[in-house]
């Protein structure tokens, strides 16, 4: 039963997750007016009427400009998120298989990425090359990537010696197809789930980035520099700051929830110990 | 069983480097100490909290030395130092340290010093005190060095003589600018950048870019003080400036931003406003192609909505600009216009020009490449990323394209050359007379005409300016002087700041000046 | 015993060279030199010979291995060369700012512990029921609310609508730090409840408890006298890892609040580009990072020699 009832909430979250994705994908489609188009005459008018969520200071849309943010927060930690994962996987893989000089020497390196706090190293990173949404990418990037090389290098050094992959060797496969076949299925499991988690905590850190002004800069709607950009008006306009405030809280959240969730599912431990509470 | 023990065992080991961690970090946390004398400052003692955007190293303001770069106006405007001459409310000049002064011939100036003024470090102000400040001055510092043009400086008990190398009929309102601040060089100046000063209130303690503490001058001249502790704090974000100013952390603030203000119109708070030379206005670079098309220039000027940008961003606080100088000043924006705002005709300008959208991307281009123009500008002043975001948007509207580029670092784009528009903040008129904005930014030798601008016109109403004495002769000069920068279009000016300084409950004497920098004086009362 | 700690210290040296090595690319990476800025700061423009002869003075004609074993000298003696805005000694400043920043990061810390621990214990022990959703819930905010949105509501209701605590960090005694505190301890307190959960129940199923429970002893004794001391290991190493995380932290906290620590003098440094500044912050940081995980990891090791065996075999 208990498992099932995961598997629901899995399908749900994916379905939610997959709107949110949709939406940023079609953003310049739905977007009810153009989220960069000004008009003094009607800024900061409150919620409801023409304008769903209100406007802004310059008189752009806040429901539109929220959507638009979307894209580019959602976008850019995704892709984030998926550069870590694959360049730090390769490595790990790499380093895992062959050992050796290679081995020692990536995995100190990778050691002293892991010496900087994260957010300390990207705003080195981005103070040094200036603002923009893609320095805070590589900025990120740079500090995010050794996890998963140590997530899949300790896998891939546990199978290296498994009797599958002798088997494997023995019957003539190349080392690539090794990798390819019978090691990457294997290890996908642990670096997805590590992924999806991340998703959220990434997405916190490059909002946090463009709030102090090292990340997207304006007029790119990005909800961080939103609401950096609307501080001043938290008495005075609530919605400039609140609109893009939990729109982060809610797909963080979202993110989170469906990472917990796809742990839960493909954890077969987890999953057997909860049974055995039901019990 | 064995197992349970270790842990436990194990789980004391590691709180361990965490207490001792926590341990050794608490004790060096000397830095709630000074907190503490902050608090106790209670029985029967004034204690003042002021808050200002301004006191840090990005304005060059980085303690209160007038002789290094623009500290002068932290010096003067916390009420450390004093200069010779200081203006009224309505920009006249007055005698401060300075009782009277004598123009004996075109380059000789006669100054008679009060004599009742004592430093700060107990020695009294007399001539030969303010020789030494002066003299030191224009060895050091650039500007006062250029606009004083001081031959040599004599002193006979309190009187000040000094002889110019040419005529300068500005040198009394030159002396009135901060770095004309009067401090006692034998006192010298501290590590920290403190001065002995003859102001109502002496710094105490001075650090960049978080504040500094003021006492009351106990021996001032002119009255007595009547705050005991003043702490002015640097607080370069507006948004936790307003909202300390709610909490009443603060008595009072200096460059709030705009959006806040409706939030102390009401008891117990004051606001003081006033209109000052401060302009925010947008220079073209002439290095660039495009933009030595006069009909481009022209085109950009009119598709600026100034009025817009005054009234909706900045809250109404603010005039939209014609010139450099705002419409109380005799030479100021009723004398002179500019190109209004009007996209239709700056959409026609551009076509006549040759620009116009083949590719039907929505910006005007011309042998493939569309018009853009790179907008440089700096955050602290936070009218200036407003107004490149609403330039950015009608802009766009007539087909050119602009990328800003907002940053404190601006200096090394324009040093660069990767700029074509630098939108900034200037005192056009710091000291009421209107020869030093021209001399600063349009000529053949002004160290801020960075786009390299250049006009016959100017150059030769320069040269009347320069040596003509009389204030309406010199307003004359200044209204052509100024219609000529605008018919070139080489300056657009977008608005004037109107200053605003919010006090809280029991406030008094605190009074927004049009020069912008007499804030803290002996009046200033807290009830 | 001793042969570990020494080869955790000689582990230690490729690290710190490779964190010095960074930082200092990272800041060759950066467009100006250091004369560049000076030139800009004085106002004034320098010759090219003026320049040349500037940067023969400060070693910048130098090729860059030469550079950095001159830097890196600088750097082990505290000289860190000046900030070219204020012109003030880098590491002096550093050093005056850091005990603001520490004191910060160790009420958040123990802030954290005191939110997370008894909640963690609580939604494991009460799994599935009413308070373990309702800490999960909850736990759940806190994760997904970025700080700087969780410090201005802070600021909001706390300063502005009850006016209980300051707004400014710094300036009014002990209350000042109550707000930056509790920003920073919600999001580490609502990721370690779920840890601390996660610990405790793993521990709840091992079998000396079910032992324990066959024997017939009773459920509090279960919890208090091997569970929870069982789990107080996990749950304070990942406290001892997360300084890590709480340093970087500070920074968008720090700035907010005007909390004068080495966090809020980072972003202003790079709003001005200051760049030996944001070098000595970034090379600190990292340092005293590597160094908590390091005392850490040997005090632990000290008390636990299986972990140290095994340790060597893997380090080996």
């Amino acid at each position: 039963m208990k498992r099932d009832y995961t598997k629901l909430k899995c399908i749900i979250l994916s379905i939610l997750v997959g709107l949110l994705l949709l939406a940023a994908v079609f953003a310049d489609h739905i977007v009810p007016y153009d989220p960069y188009a000004q008009d003094l005459e009607h800024a900061l008018l409150p919620p409801g009427g023409a304008h769903l969520l209100g406007t802004d200071r310059y008189g752009r849309d806040m429901l539109s400009r929220v959507i638009m943010g979307g894209q580019t927060t959602i976008f850019s930690s995704l892709l984030l998120v998926l550069i870590i994962m694959t360049v730090g996987t390769m490595i790990g893989v790499f380093c895992g298989y062959n050992g050796g000089k290679t081995d020692t020497v990536l995995m100190r390196i990778s050691d002293v990425f892991l010496a900087f706090p994260g957010m300390v190293f990207a705003i080195a990173v981005a103070g040094v090359t200036g603002g923009g949404i893609i320095n805070a990418v590589v900025a990120l990037a740079c500090i995010s990537w050794p996890k998963y090389a140590r997530i899949a290098r300790s896998q891939v050094m546990a199978m290296k010696e498994a009797p599958f992959i002798a088997a494997a060797r023995l019957s003539g496969s190349g080392t690539w197809k090794i990798i390819r076949k019978h090691m990457l299925p294997n290890i996908a499991g642990p670096v997805l789930v590590t992924g999806v988690l991340d998703i959220g905590t990434m997405m916190m850190e490059i909002a946090g980035l463009s709030f102090l002004g090292l990340g997207a800069v304006p007029p790119i709607a990005e909800w961080g520099s939103m609401m950096s950009s609307g501080r001043s008006m938290l008495q005075t306009s609530p919605w400039v700051i609140l609109a893009p405030g939990f729109a982060i809280f809610f797909t963080v959240m979202l993110f989170n929830l469906l990472g917990d969730t796809v742990r839960d599912v493909m954890d077969p431990r987890r999953n057997k110990r909860q049974k055995r509470k039901g019990d | 069983m064995r197992k349970k023990r270790l842990f436990h065992k194990k789980a004391g080991a590691v709180l361990l480097p965490l207490c001792l961690a926590a341990g050794l970090l608490s004790g060096c946390g000397g830095g709630s100490t000074d907190t503490k004398t902050e608090d106790n400052a209670s029985a029967g003692e004034k204690v003042f909290y002021y808050g200002d955007t301004t006191f840090n190293a990005e304005n060059d303001e980085s303690d209160v030395n007038p002789h290094n770069g623009y500290s002068g106006w932290a010096c003067i405007r916390y009420g450390i130092g004093e200069t010779l001459f200081k203006y009224s409310d309505k920009m006249e000049l007055e005698p401060w340290l300075a009782a009277e002064y004598e123009m004996t011939d075109e380059n000789t100036w006669k100054i008679t010093l009060r004599d009742n003024v004592t430093f700060s470090s107990g020695r009294r102000l007399d001539a030969q005190a303010a020789k030494e400040c002066l003299d030191d001055l224009v060895s050091v510092h650039e500007r006062a060095k250029g606009d004083l043009k001081i031959k040599e400086i004599s002193a006979d008990g309190q009187i000040l003589t000094i002889t110019t190398e040419e005529p300068v009929p500005a040198l009394i309102n030159y002396l009135s600018d901060p770095y004309g601040c009067i401090v006692d060089m034998e006192a010298g100046v501290s590590e920290d950048g403190n001065v002995a000063g003859t102001g109502p209130y002496i710094a105490t303690e001075v650090k960049t870019d978080t504040g500094l503490t003021l006492v009351k001058n106990e021996n001032y001249w002119d009255g007595e003080p009547k705050l005991d502790t003043i702490h002015v704090k640097t607080i370069s974000d507006g948004d936790t400036m307003t909202m300390a100013m709610q909490s009443g952390e603060l008595d009072a603030a200096y460059g709030l931003p705009y959006a806040s203000l409706p939030l102390f119109a009401e008891k117990p708070y004051t606001i003081s406003s006033v209109e000052t030379s401060r302009s925010f206005f947008g220079q073209m670079n002439y290095d660039t192609p495009a933009l030595q098309d006069e009909k481009v220039r022209k085109a950009i000027a009119m598709s600026i909505d100034k009025e817009n940008f005054t009234k909706t961003l900045l809250d109404g606080n603010g005039t939209a600009a014609e010139g450099p100088f705002p419409a109380n000043f005799a030479f100021g924006d009723d004398t002179v216009t500019a190109p209004k705002y009007n996209p239709e005709e700056a959409r026609k300008l551009l076509e006549e020009a040759g620009w116009k959208d083949s590719d039907g991307d929505g910006y005007v281009d011309k042998n493939g490449e569309n018009l853009t123009i790179r907008w440089v500008t700096y955050p602290s002043r936070q009218e200036l990323p407003l107004l490149a975001e609403s330039v950015q948007a009608t802009m766009k509207e007539v087909g050119i394209k602009v990328d800003v580029n907002c940053s404190a670092d601006f200096q090394s784009f324009l040093d660069k050359g990767e700029w074509d528009i630098y939108a900034g903040a200037f005192v056009c008129a710091p000291t009421g007379d209107p020869e030093y904005f021209f001399t600063t930014h349009c000529l053949d030798e002004s160290s801020k005409n960075r786009g390299g601008y250049h006009s016959d016109k100017l150059q030769a109403l320069e040269e009347e300016m320069k040596s003509a004495f009389d204030t309406e002769k010199r307003a004359e000069l200044a209204t052509q002087m100024t219609q000529t920068i605008l018919d070139d279009n080489a300056f657009i000016f977008a608005s004037h700041l109107k200053m605003s300084i919010v006090s809280g409950e029991g406030v008094t004497g605190l009074e927004a000046h049009p020069c912008d920098y007499y804030e803290i004086t002996v009046d200033l009362d807290k009830n | 015993m001793k042969k570990y700690i020494v080869k955790r210290l000689l582990q230690l040296i490729p690290i710190l060279i490779g964190i010095t090595l960074l930082s200092f690319i990272l800041m060759q990476a950066s467009a100006m030199d250091a004369v560049d800025v000076m030139e800009q700061n004085t106002g004034g423009a320098m010759s090219e010979a003026e320049k040349a002869a500037a940067r023969e003075e400060l070693g910048l004609d130098k090729p860059l291995p030469e550079q950095y074993v001159v830097w890196l000298k600088g750097v082990l003696t505290g000289d860190m060369g000046k900030s070219f805005v204020s012109g003030q000694p880098v590491f002096t400043t550093f050093v005056s700012k850091l005990p603001a920043t520490i004191a910060l990061a160790v009420t958040s810390l123990l802030l954290t512990v005191l939110i997370s621990i008894p909640c963690g214990i609580l939604s494991a022990v009460k799994q599935n029921r009413f308070w373990d959703y309702l800490i999960r819930f909850l736990s759940f905010i806190g994760n997904s609310l970025p700080n700087f949105f969780v410090s201005l509501l802070l600021i909001y209701f706390f300063s502005l609508k009850l006016g209980w605590f300051p707004v400014m960090g710094n300036a009014r005694g002990w209350k000042s730090i109550i707000l930056p505190t509790f920003t920073l301890a919600l999001a580490m307190a609502a990721k370690y409840t779920r840890q601390v959960r996660a610990t405790v129940l793993e521990e709840l199923n091992k079998e000396y408890v079910q032992g324990a429970r066959a024997r017939g002893v009773r459920e509090n004794r279960i919890l208090y006298f091997s569970v929870l001391k069982a789990s107080m290991l996990t749950i304070v190493t990942l406290l001892a890892l997360s300084i890590g995380s709480l340093l970087g932290g500070t920074a968008i906290v720090e700035s907010i609040f005007m909390w004068d620590g080495v966090g809020k003098m980072a972003v202003d440094a790079i709003t001005m580009r200051d760049y030996p500044v944001i070098q000595a912050y970034v090379i600190w940081m990292a340092v005293i990072y590597v160094l908590v995980n390091l005392v850490t990891d040997i005090i632990y090791c000290c008390l636990d020699p299986r972990i140290r065996m095994g340790q060597e075999e893997a380090g080996g």
